[in-house]
């Protein structure tokens, strides 16, 4: 049996299935809190989330409002500052990143800070916060973002937060520390890892109704289509109800999925 | 030896306030002795603060900002100011709508996180940038709490494992060079210093020793010891007796501090961690006048609450006073739900 469920609610189920247990996990401010809060409750995770303005494993009994709101040091392993957060990640701890954006092209490269030229923008986002250093540093970066063809572009405007820059060996090539980068996408259209060789997005998974031509229609680049498309399992009972009654029961972010 | 430029930011400049001016200004003007600094509001802006200045606020979006100095800011006129952001939102917010900001380094801008992006706020700093009345110089969190930190360091710069790659570099004043250790890129952010960090705390005594009691301390530390003057709003007014007793709990020593402004509640609407939570309701109402985008709504919310008011504690008569601020309490600790229903 399986219930309605809107597209926000689709893609926080889909990607808190895949935190990784026993990790660190750096979250960015909007959904990936939600993402990593219903991760905390659905799976029982032993993960540490930090948060860039210094809380260090809180709980989270509600969904945090802000980075810095007093739910990411509820019941805290350590109530830090900003630079500790980032050296931490800096030092090599942060496993995971989660991350937001506006605009995403083919390499992850992300942009959260202006639509059309810099110096007369036609939109001006509020800009990297931490996500800059978040994706600079952390192993393995998943992002979660609407799935839209004018948000999939072959370039973004702006790079805000590094993906694979303009392809294999770049990030390396600039001074990045080796070894990590962008890991997976989750849209409302499904899942998206990158391919080892050419670092480029590839096709991962599927939601459920939606087909190939549809994921390709809505990406303004070249998607790499494996041979074999897997299928997106819908969303649970279980994982509606805690999303909805435990997770934001006030639908503060889960709201904008009905649009 | 000598250590290479590799690249440039387009916005390099030279600091406005080098370590060795910051050290004579030390020497010269910060309080030495440990004397009362208790003042109000309006004093504590009228004395420290003016047009022109590089400003910091503690805390972040819409947790721990020092409003209640804010507002005294706002009525004093204070305009053309330099803000060091960081993750900013509500508290710049005030500034950027009343058109006081000519200069940022952001961090974070405009949005309110999880409650979205108030329209007529971005139409304003859209137009500004665009007219060229605004302008920034592209930081991110990370390198704006190490540019503090170096500051407080009292050194130029902190070299930093991040930026490279990103247009953040391009439209930043920081520069990348090869490591003379190790042969990495590494990018140099310089020190930021400013004229006057607004730091809103828990706990102070009348000299300035200072707690963050609780939750995230943000870049306050490196922010108190980047500024020239620092105006700390607090809570509550401890005896120092009290400080002594637990040394370790004390955030800012009273030398950093120029005055001590006893303000509770001095983050409202923000949240001010392990005493009352975010008024989810006040700022949706600033969010709702902001959704006017010819400005008159949001226009009226700044004349009633905060042109119109006297006083911070005016201002919290208005939004509901004791009834209002015990409810942000039990909503702080899970004693009750949004909307007032027991939990």
């Amino acid at each position: 049996m399986s219930e309605e469920y809107n597209a926000m609610e689709l893609m926080t189920i889909v990607a808190s299935r895949d935190i990784e247990d026993r990790k660190i996990i750096y979250v960015g401010t909007g959904i990936p809190m939600l993402v990593t809060s219903l991760a905390q409750k659905t799976r029982n995770l032993k993960i540490t989330p930090i948060f860039e303005v210094g809380g260090i494993g809180p709980e989270m009994p509600t969904l945090p409002l802000s980075v810095a709101c007093s739910r990411t040091t509820w019941r805290a392993l350590r109530s830090a500052d900003s630079s500790e957060a980032f050296e931490i990640a800096q030092a090599g701890f942060a496993d995971y990143a989660f991350l937001g954006g506006a605009q995403i092209d083919k390499y992850g490269n992300l942009n959260s800070t202006v639509l059309g030229d810099y110096h007369a923008p036609k939109v001006r986002f509020p800009g990297s916060g931490g996500a800059n250093a978040f994706a600079s540093f952390a192993w393995k970066t998943m992002i979660i973002m609407n799935h839209e063809k004018r948000r999939f572009v072959e370039k973004v405007d702006y790079i805000t937060s590094p993906g694979y820059l303009d392809g294999p060996g770049a990030r390396e090539k600039a001074g990045l520390p080796p070894g990590t980068g962008p890991y997976k996408v989750y849209t409302t259209m499904g899942t998206f890892d990158f391919d080892e060789k050419t670092k480029r997005m590839r096709l991962f998974s599927l939601s459920p109704g939606v087909t190939v031509d549809d994921a390709v229609a809505n990406t303004g680049f070249e998607l790499i289509i494996p041979n074999k498309v897997r299928q997106t399992e819908p969303p649970t009972r279980e994982e509606l109800k805690i999303l909805r009654e435990e997770v934001d029961p006030y639908r503060v972010i889960l709201g904008r999925g009905e649009a | 030896m000598e250590m290479k430029i590799l690249e440039k930011g387009t916005k390099f400049q030279e600091p406005k306030i080098t370590p060795n001016d910051f050290r004579e200004w030390v020497r010269d003007n910060k309080p030495h002795a440990m004397e009362d600094k208790t003042m109000d509001a309006k004093t504590a802006v009228k004395k420290f603060m003016k047009s022109g200045d590089i400003v910091s606020h503690s805390g972040c979006s819409f947790v721990r900002i020092p409003v209640a100095i804010l507002h005294e800011v706002l009525r004093q006129g204070i305009r053309d100011l330099y803000v060091a952001g960081g993750t900013r939102s509500y508290d710049v917010n005030l500034l950027t709508d009343n058109g006081r900001v000519s200069h940022i380094d952001p961090g974070y801008i405009i949005g309110l996180e999880t409650l979205g992006v108030p329209r007529m706020t971005r139409k304003i700093v859209e137009q500004a940038i665009t007219k060229g009345e605004l302008t920034l110089t592209e930081w991110d969190n990370a390198s704006m709490a190490w540019r503090h930190k170096a500051a407080g360091m009292g050194i130029p710069f902190i070299p930093v494992r991040h930026m490279m790659g990103a247009d953040g570099f391009k439209f930043s004043g920081a520069v990348k060079v090869e490591c003379p250790f190790t042969k990495e890129e590494v990018v140099l952010v310089p020190a930021l210093y400013t004229d006057v960090a607004l730091i809103h705390v828990h706990e102070s005594d009348i000299y300035g020793n200072a707690r963050i009691t609780t939750g995230a301390i943000v870049e306050d530390w490196g922010k108190v010891r980047s500024a020239k003057r620092v105006i700390i709003s607090t809570e509550k007014i401890v005896d120092t007796e009290d400080i002594r007793k637990q040394p370790d709990r004390t955030f800012v020593p009273y030398f950093y501090v120029d005055a001590v402004v006893q303000a509770p509640y001095g983050s409202h609407p923000g949240n001010m961690p392990g005493r009352y939570y975010v008024d989810i309701e006040h700022l949706t109402e600033y969010k709702n006048a902001c959704e006017d985008v010819t400005g008159e709504a949001l226009k009226q919310y700044y004349n009633k609450y905060i042109f119109g008011t006297d006083s911070f504690e005016e201002y919290l008569q208005m939004i509901g006073g004791e009834k209002r601020l015990k409810y942000l309490e039990d909503l702080e600790f899970l004693r009750v739900k949004p909307g007032g229903a027991p939990a």
